[in-house]
């Protein structure tokens, strides 16, 4: 219970109580006080304009007319007299003159005679006029009416403004509980999460209240890492899987070497083994090279680099290895194709693209290179007419270690083009294989924004 | 590989706090003739200072310390003793950072022995390098400035990759150069290569260089890379 008074839900309908009876209040003050002026404007205006109708009646005119007000009118005129020039009483229901200014204007007497009545007081207005044959008139009216609607607009307020009152307190108090209740299963999910339910996730309700916004925040930022667990758990079985196989041969072979009998056999065995190492130590290389172009800083050092001066460079770099397997490799570059990236992880991707293509391509084969812009984007294209990729295989390139059934000979660590991959997903490009019949095109192409 | 005089008189100092591969780095330097001595960072650099040591070879991190500081400290006071860092950090950024610091050259971890001590070798030799206009091994002779090479009267064409491969072999007859330093130095390439494109260039170069029924002027160093025969 302490909670909930405690919780900001219920403080805010707590204050939203007081300012609503606050408001409310006021507003019905300010009808009361309207109405009650414009009424009293209303009755002062009746009666003076009363007052200065009957000026010129005759006194017997007067008298009937006294009658018939009194009898019939009873909510305009409640109090009408007659006196003489001296003031005294002639006829009506008022047996003195207030004591007001005999000018024609209405006055408020606070404790006026109730007509017939022995002792009875009430607050009224009068006017009093003289008429131009000296005699007096006055005229009244009652404000007992206007006070008991007063005291009505009173009853009105407390009537509405007590269910008006509970009803914000209810209303509060079961926002209130509504989000203390959702904070606590947000509370509680969190608390699973930390406690290794990396696949749960904060629930969300339907709207679109900011701690539905925070909640679907918080649970992007769960997916990004769990994302990158699984990444990082996945270089950790990368390598313990691609260590485990030559680290079980090498095993296997130096007890065979063990076993041997010449020094020669054994010098053989060894051999073989530190070749086994050197593969692995290769792999484990190359996955940390992935891990560093993958995972690492953001803000690296980016230039403006010409990919057209990069393909060149290495297009002379290749040459004699083309050349050596007869090869006809072709480079198609007009003009420098800049943008903003890292020369050496370029170099890196591109070398990974053309030694592929020249590895995978058979004697007497082509590979062709081409740097252009294509609808504005930079495009770095490689073309071979080697083995291609089996339709069933062509998603799959991409992952690593994978390694193709056609291409399972030629030697590698299978992470040449993940690493390509990666390299032009820093560089906002994306790495895509297409068929050649027969054949790969595999391209770097700039990605739309 | 071992039959250089000078290279006895050379002291290698050695900064590396993992007892095994100390044992391994001071194993395989020793068998090449170097006197190598295994010192904590601050008497390395208490030698450097003296010059004492020929070659530096530190670890990046030594009992939890960046030993990048003392090498930044040492440079500035103006000791230039060639340094190669070994580390096990292998980012570019690392890498960047070990040669910013005053590192000669960076060789993550795990590596070759044999790709240590020819990075070694080349830093000595680095010593020796005096400005000149010729290079000659032989009767293969280099002209900086012409940009020509001669096999005895025989002039041979090259192609400017193939000559810049040559000369850099011609800087550092008799030692052991992997291929990972030919890419590194000759082409600018600072990643690995899963093709054997550079044994072709070495053929190729060999091809033009070469005399017909004579042992080439370039060996092939099993497990480990080539070398330009001094003595041919």
């Amino acid at each position: 219970m302490l909670e909930f008074f405690r919780s900001s839900a219920v403080r805010v309908a707590l204050a939203f109580v007081l300012v609503t009876t606050a408001a409310t209040t006021a507003i019905f003050g300010l009808v009361y006080f309207q109405i009650g002026e414009a009424n009293e404007a209303r009755n002062r205006l009746i009666l003076e304009t009363e007052a200065a109708k009957s000026v010129n009646r005759s006194v017997d005119e007067l008298k009937t007319a006294f009658e018939v007000r009194l009898t019939n009118d009873l909510r305009r005129i409640d109090y009408a007299a007659l006196f003489d020039a001296n003031h005294k009483f002639m006829f009506g229901n008022v047996d003195a003159l207030p004591e007001i200014p005999v000018d024609g204007k209405s006055h408020f007497v606070a404790a006026a005679h109730v007509p017939g009545s022995v002792n009875r007081l009430e607050p009224a207005i009068f006017v009093v006029r003289e008429r131009p044959d000296g005699t007096v008139m006055l005229l009244g009216r009652s404000l007992l009416e206007t006070l008991a609607y007063g005291r009505i607009v009173q009853r009105a307020l407390v009537a509405g403004l007590a269910p008006m009152l509970l009803l914000a307190l209810g209303i509060g108090a079961y926002f209130a509980r509504r989000s203390s209740r959702r904070l606590t299963t947000i509370h509680d999910a969190i608390a699973r999460i930390m406690k290794g339910d990396t696949d749960l996730r904060l629930p969300i309700g339907s709207g679109r209240d900011p701690i539905d916004k925070i909640s679907r925040d918080v649970n992007l930022m769960l997916d990004e890492i769990g994302r990158l667990l699984v990444q990082l758990k996945g270089v950790g079985d990368n390598i313990a899987h691609d260590l485990r196989s030559p680290l079980a041969v090498v095993h296997a072979q130096l007890e065979r070497g063990l076993e041997s009998s010449s020094d020669e056999q054994l010098r053989v065995v060894v051999k073989q083994a530190l070749a086994h190492i050197d593969k692995a130590t290769l792999t484990v290389a190359a996955l940390l090279r992935l891990a560093d172009v993958e995972y690492g800083p953001k803000s690296r050092n980016f230039q403006q680099i010409d990919l057209s001066a990069i393909c060149a460079d290495l297009f002379e770099f290749y040459e004699p290895l083309a050349e050596s397997k007869s090869i006809k490799m072709t480079l198609e570059s007009q003009s420098p194709v800049q943008i903003l990236g890292d020369g050496d992880l370029m170099r890196e991707a591109v070398s990974n693209l053309i030694g592929n293509a020249i590895k995978f391509t058979p004697e007497n084969g082509a590979v062709s290179i081409s740097v252009i812009r294509e609808d504005g984007q930079p495009v770095v294209r490689v073309r071979d007419s080697g083995i291609g990729v089996e339709p069933g295989e062509r998603d799959k390139i991409f992952q690593r270690f994978y390694r193709t059934s056609s291409g399972h000979r030629v030697p590698g660590s299978g992470l040449g083009l993940s690493i390509a991959a990666a390299i032009a997903n820093v560089h906002e490009l994306d790495l895509r294989f297409t068929d050649n019949n027969p054949g790969a095109v595999f391209e770097m192409v700039g990605r739309r924004r | 590989m071992t039959n250089d005089p000078e290279k006895h008189v050379q002291t290698i100092l050695l900064v590396e706090d993992e007892e095994e591969m100390a044992t391994e780095i001071l194993a395989e330097l020793e068998t090449r003739g170097y006197l190598v001595r295994h010192a904590s960072i601050a008497e390395a650099a208490d030698a450097a200072r003296v010059g004492a040591a020929a070659v530096m070879i530190m670890d990046r991190i030594v009992f939890g310390e960046d030993s990048l500081i003392t090498l930044e400290a040492l440079r500035k006071e103006g000791v230039k003793v060639p340094v190669l860092v070994i580390s096990a950090l292998s980012s570019v950024d690392e890498k960047v950072k070990g040669l910013k610091a005053g590192g000669d050259d960076y060789l993550t971890k795990p590596f070759a022995m044999v790709e240590l001590a020819a990075r070694v070798e080349a830093m000595l030799r680095r010593l020796e390098d005096v400005r000149t206009t010729k290079l000659r091994v032989g009767d293969l002779e280099m002209d900086l400035i012409e940009k020509t090479v001669h096999r005895g009267d025989a002039r041979i064409d090259l192609l400017p990759r193939e000559f810049r491969l040559l000369e850099y072999f011609l800087r550092h007859p008799g030692r052991v150069i992997t291929r990972a330093m030919l890419l590194q130095e000759v082409w600018q390439y600072h990643f690995s290569l899963e093709t054997n494109v550079v044994d072709v260039h070495i053929s190729n170069l060999r091809k033009k260089i070469d005399t017909k029924g004579l042992p080439s002027l370039i060996v092939n160093i099993r497990g480990a890379g080539f070398m330009l025969n001094a003595h041919a």
